[in-house]
């Protein structure tokens, strides 16, 4: 191949202001995801059809779409139909924030299943409240069983926070194009900044490895 | 405002037509990308350290990257490199057979990790050759217990089938982006994809369950 490759031509400058946004994104959107995300699976878990029906949908809705399609419909419909005008960073934050939040949730419940039904018998003969149940039973012992699963869909949204880059919000994608499209040098910009996505998940991932390895140890 | 969701009915064939593009391309990347992860799979289980490492590299990279730069790489660089044209559906296959080899390797490699190391006893005790201890005893029990995952990387892989559509591949999404640009009614056209998009993935993420709970219990492993 004719090639030559030129890595000089890549201003690291723009990559970095694009590398701060897509972790703002994906710090916001993981506060959101992991915070409310475990009010919604009390929701879809709840004994009233009522509560449970519109949560069930709420989360199927947001695991079953494409997240390109969610995010350009937040784009495109909400200022439409609700006629409010934020900005694009909210709009991005709010996309991934509610996509996330769907896929904790599932997360939750599961570990909310899997607390030992002995436990919440100890919680009744103790006299504790159903809300204090929740708060002093459920929640740290789901919680701490989740944290591999929330891990992993908190780096998933770090890679489909690139999806923001087509609704022009300026994040490493967004700089990506851009610079791919001044410099004419798409495949050292590319590569580099796929690298860089690598380098922030891979760590991750090791640790949440790290973390399933303990978890089994600790169960066998 | 008003909202028109007539305004579908008149480009349902323009829909339609994406629709079998994500279809097609979805079920090419299916078929190519969990045989990829087959052997994949038994790479990285392998013995030898290279062959193992080099798995290791490709697994890691495509699962630590966005889908969507993969995308743009093999779109914009691999011609490049190569030096030959890539048809657009040549690409997004590339693309996403190798997201989907990626993904689904993860699957198998712990499917054959559940299988116990005795099996590999017997089969040597039984003087099997290696061809036959994977086509005979691994690979059944293998694919039968990675079904349910499988299954949802094939969800998986039908979702992120939409970003082939921001390099201009005329799928689903690119038809109904196209089309609420032309006529200005986006909340009418992209719901109406969200839902088409829902009402394929959602049955399917059902099927796992059912998997999970009926297939496998009835097969006993």
């Amino acid at each position: 191949m004719g090639y030559s490759f030129d890595f000089q031509s890549i201003a690291f400058g723009p990559l970095l202001d694009g590398l701060a946004v897509t972790l703002q994104l994906t710090a916001t959107a993981n506060l959101i995801g992991v915070v409310l995300g475990f009010p919604l699976a009390l929701l879809i878990m709840s004994r009233f059809a009522p509560i449970r029906l519109p949560a069930m949908l709420f989360v199927e809705f947001f695991r079953c779409t494409p997240a390109i399609v969610q995010i350009v419909w937040f784009f495109y419909c909400v200022p439409m139909l609700f006629n409010v005008f934020l900005g694009s960073m909210t709009m991005g934050i709010l996309a991934l924030g509610l996509n996330l939040m769907a896929f904790n949730a599932e997360a939750y419940r599961a570990a909310i299943q899997a607390v030992p039904r002995e436990q919440l018998d100890a919680g009744i003969a103790l006299g504790l409240n159903p809300l204090q149940r929740t708060l002093y039973i459920v929640l740290p012992t789901a919680v701490r069983a989740s944290i591999p699963v929330l891990l992993t869909n908190g780096i998933g949204i770090f890679q489909q926070s690139a999806l923001v880059a087509i609704v022009a919000v300026q994040d490493l994608m967004y700089q990506a194009k851009t610079l791919a499209t001044e410099t004419y040098r798409p495949i050292e910009t590319f590569t580099i900044v796929a690298l860089v996505y690598f380098a922030v998940s891979f760590p991750i991932s090791q640790i949440v490895g790290f973390l399933e390895r303990r978890r089994q140890l600790m169960m066998s | 405002m008003a909202l028109d969701f007539s305004i579908i009915l008149r480009f349902q064939e323009a829909l339609a037509l994406g629709l079998w593009m994500t279809i097609k391309l979805t079920l090419i990347c299916v078929v190519l990308g969990c045989s990829l992860g087959f052997l994949v799979g038994l790479a990285r289980t392998s013995r030898r350290s290279l062959l193992r490492a080099i798995s290791g590299v490709y697994v890691e990279f495509f699962r630590g990257t966005p889908v969507l730069i993969q995308l743009f790489w093999i779109f914009f660089c691999l011609p490049l490199i190569l030096g030959v044209e890539l048809s657009n559906l040549a690409s997004g296959v590339i693309a996403l057979t190798l997201y989907m080899g990626a993904i689904t390797s993860e699957t198998f490699r712990a499917s054959l990790k559940s299988i116990g190391p005795e099996q590999l006893d017997a089969c040597v005790a039984l003087g099997l050759p290696r061809r036959v201890q994977v086509t005979n005893v691994i690979l059944p029990q293998a694919v039968l217990r990675a079904v349910p995952t499988l299954l949802s990387n094939c969800v998986s892989l039908f979702k992120e089938s939409a970003l082939v559509s921001a390099v201009g591949m005329a799928d689903l999404m690119f038809v109904g982006q196209n089309i609420s640009n032309n006529t200005a009614r986006p909340v009418e056209v992209l719901t109406v994809v969200a839902i088409i998009y829902f009402v394929i993935a959602f049955p399917l993420t059902r099927a796992v369950t059912l998997v999970e709970r009926r297939v496998l219990a009835k097969l006993a492993i």
